[in-house]
């Protein structure tokens, strides 16, 4: 499918995602060897939306899967209709005195019932669950598991299993294999550690923060009719917000989302009482939003300092009275 | 190139990096998909492959270069080019002379290769290296350092002075000064050579001697050791053990949660389960008594206890899925509520900033009145649910024995446990009031190494 990494770096582009060299390196190893992804990283640096433009681009189907504490089988593989096959028993009782009419002995009753048995535990009443639906998919996939920390060790043990053979085997049908292997992304927010034979079984992709000038790019793409002056300087703030020491940085979908509120306010330029207006979109909590506040004050009473000279008087500066990055 | 791949795996290994036989195999796949050529890419295949986590990214980055940079030293190149063939005759003259005369044996050889510019293989110059210094042998891995020790111990300064002699000898011969200073020119790139080799080649030493320990290392069980002979120092190994208990322990509780399977009757879960028996309850369904416990722990940090409140910590941060809640405390002459601390940093770090957070001296423990200062700012973190676990020796230097305090704790909480990391017979001494407060928990366990500091985590679940 991809037979450089610029390949992958190009599709991935074509969806709107820029990809650091990393992440096409890593994509492009996944083509070829068939291995899982594991990405780990801070919340909102895009690694959902890796899988998703990764299914877009190779025009796969995506099939997700959220973990949480608590998944099990049969919420993450299948499980039996047992309501339809009640109804299907009650509609085809008359169908049933058919079969066992002129029936004399017991057993013989019972054998063809067993006959018709497979009827009951097929296909038809199975309910596949995401991992069932990406091993039986008829069309190539891409198989997103979410956030892996939070489902249990139990689960993860379980996981392994189908990610080392792509198949699973269900009692009353037997082993069903992959027609097509799908690739697999596994996400992590590192709330713990995952099991080493997990982290064993696939290639690890440490998603972190963009730098200034790929952020940019992002808010350039994401964001098309924020003037560039301001989008550079909304980065350099963000950028500057991740160097604090806050109880949560901004991730780059909150980043995103700032841009737009800019847009929508119609923002010209980055003044103290339109950040003071949106910066809580950046951040979400009542001690960090202090911290930046007073970081900020301290910096214009700086630079009011740094832009009078030694009479008094103004320096000549044509950004005097905005907030900037540095 | 593979070979050099599996050396690096080595390296990364010795430093603490773990990477299995199937990730090196991984390795190798991606490294022929990659190639050689684009240096970025061949790079990220083997970090994809290698590095599973993010505190081993630096050492990867470290390694990497040192295996696979481009800058190898320059070849020698032979001194003389500009002087016309008796000059070059001169000069190979002058040279035996002095070589003759050299001493002693390694200072020869290196003046010999840095005049005819014949140098040695890497592996010649290892042995060279091994033979003649014990810059190899250093227990410390810090590269510069070795190498400016092995320099030293080859006298290697004494090249330049060796060469302006030769140089002098030769202009008494009459020889050209342009062909000289072309001379000195070329022999002193030779030496610059020379020293990068030596620089990379004790590199290599370090690397392959540190490796080589790191096997020989015996795996030694450290549960059965009491606490005071563990130090607290090497934090790899120390995360690696408490992880692979906790795994342990984690396991045990899964099974018995398992087998346990009593409960109150589910009545959804039976229902959906007897459908396929038309709604005669053969399978009977039980709510899973899954309660995780929450913990209080209250910990002394006093000087004895540091060591074991460590361990406490880590094994209860490992275990965190298995736990609804846990509300760390500390206590030496003052009692603090650390939770903070937990949340913000990693454990094994906050476990080292904790001891700060309390005023205390030696035989300053006080217990009593920190009991009190809980019951009147803490209780909060008591409920029906919570499993308080104290963790001291029950030293009480400054305060009085304070049972009141201790009781209103008990009867908020689900259950109050005591780990004592000393023998019994030493809790009625003076200043000890373990046997007032002793009789009053619902358990006391006596903790002395990390196999009975498991088993009474263990007791917590079930």
């Amino acid at each position: 499918m991809f037979t450089t990494i610029g390949d992958v770096t190009a599709a991935l582009s074509a969806q709107r995602y820029i990809p650091s060299d990393e992440i096409a390196t890593t994509v492009f190893l996944a083509e070829k060897l068939g291995k899982p992804i594991l990405a780990e990283g801070p919340a909102g640096v895009g690694k959902t939306e890796l899988a998703k433009v990764w299914a877009a681009a190779t025009g796969r189907d995506l099939i997700r899967l959220q973990c949480y504490e608590g998944l099990d089988e049969t919420k993450a593989l299948y499980e039996w209709e047992y309501a339809k096959q009640l109804l299907y028993t009650q509609l085809l009782r008359d169908k049933l005195n058919d079969l066992l009419a002129g029936v004399t002995t017991l057993a013989e009753a019972a054998d063809r019932l067993a006959a018709e048995e497979d009827v009951f535990f097929s296909s038809r009443f199975m309910l596949p669950r995401p991992l069932l639906k990406a091993i039986t998919s008829e069309r190539p996939v891409t198989l997103l598991i979410d956030e892996i920390d939070r489902a249990d060790a139990e689960f993860e043990a379980f996981l392994l299993e189908v990610l080392s053979d792509f198949q699973v085997s269900v009692p009353e049908l037997g082993t069903i294999r992959a027609r097509h292997q799908p690739m697999v992304l596994l996400t992590s927010n590192n709330t713990r550690e995952l099991s080493e034979a997990l982290k064993r079984r696939c290639l690890y992709l440490h998603v972190d923060y963009p730098t200034a000038e790929q952020e940019l790019q992002i808010v350039n793409l994401k964001v098309p009719g924020l003037p560039p002056k301001l989008a550079q300087q909304a980065v350099e703030l963000v950028q500057r917000l991740r160097g604090m020491d806050l109880k949560k940085h901004p991730s780059v979908s909150e980043t995103i989302d700032w841009a737009r509120a800019l847009l929508e306010l119609n923002a010209r330029h980055l003044d103290r009482a339109t950040i003071e207006k949106t910066l809580n979109v950046l951040l979400k909590f009542e001690g960090d939003l202090q911290r930046a506040r007073r970081a900020m004050v301290r910096d214009e009473g700086d630079r009011a300092r740094r832009e009078r000279d030694e009479f008094g008087r103004p320096r000549r500066d044509d950004e005097s009275g905005r907030f900037r990055g540095n | 190139m593979d070979q050099r791949v599996v050396d690096f795996i080595h390296a990364l290994r010795a430093k603490g990096v773990r990477i299995s036989l199937a990730e090196s195999i991984d390795a190798m796949r991606c490294v022929e998909i990659a190639g050689v050529a684009d240096k970025q890419f061949f790079r990220s295949a083997l970090r994809a492959s290698l590095v599973k986590e993010p505190r081993d990214l630096p050492t990867f980055d470290e390694l990497f270069p040192r295996f696979f940079s481009l800058d190898t030293p320059p070849p020698l190149q032979q001194p003389g080019s500009g002087m016309s063939p008796e000059e070059r005759e001169q000069l190979a003259q002058m040279l035996q002379q002095m070589l003759a005369s050299l001493s002693p044996e390694q200072l020869r050889r290196l003046f010999e290769m840095m005049m005819t510019g014949q140098g040695m293989s890497g592996s010649q110059m290892r042995q060279f290296i091994d033979e003649n210094t014990t810059a190899t042998q250093m227990t410390t891995g810090f590269q510069p350092w070795a190498t400016r020790r092995a320099l030293r111990e080859l006298q290697f300064d004494r090249l330049e002075q060796l060469l302006q002699e030769l140089l002098q000898k030769l202009r008494e011969a009459g020889v050209s000064e342009a062909a000289l200073r072309q001379l000195e020119q070329e022999a002193r790139e030779n030496r610059e050579a020379l020293a990068q080799q030596i620089g990379k080649e004790v590199g290599n030493g370090l690397q392959q001697r540190e490796a080589e320990e790191r096997r020989r290392r015996p795996a030694e069980d450290l549960q059965d050791r009491p606490f005071e002979e563990l130090k607290y120092q090497d934090d790899d190994d120390m995360r690696a053990i408490i992880n692979r208990l906790a795994a342990q322990l984690r396991t045990r509780v899964a099974l018995r949660q398992k087998r346990a399977n009593k409960g109150i009757l589910d009545a959804k879960s039976t229902i959906r389960a007897n459908l396929r028996y038309s709604g005669v309850p053969l399978d009977i369904r039980h709510r899973r008594k899954h309660l995780k416990p929450r913990i209080t722990v209250i910990c002394d940090v006093s000087g004895s206890m540091r060591a074991v409140t460590g361990f406490m910590l880590m094994l209860v941060y490992a275990l965190q899925d298995q736990i609804s809640r846990t509300r760390p405390f500390v206590y030496y002459r003052t009692i603090a509520d650390v939770q903070s601390d937990f949340q913000q940093l990693r454990p094994e770090d906050a476990i080292r900033v904790v001891p700060d957070r309390v005023q205390g001296g030696p035989w300053q423990t006080s217990l009593g009145s920190c009991l009190e200062t809980f019951t009147r700012d803490h209780l909060d973190a008591v409920d029906r649910r919570t499993t308080v676990i104290f963790l001291g020796d029950g030293d009480d230097h400054m305060s009085p024995p304070n049972p009141r305090a201790f009781e209103t704790i008990k009867r908020r909480a689900h259950r109050v446990v005591w780990f004592n990391p000393e023998p019994p017979y030493r809790w009625a001494r003076e200043d000890n009031h373990m046997h007032i407060y002793g009789p009053m928990c619902d358990a006391v366990h006596h903790v002395s190494n990390l196999r009975q500091l498991v088993a009474a985590v263990d007791g917590l679940f079930s």
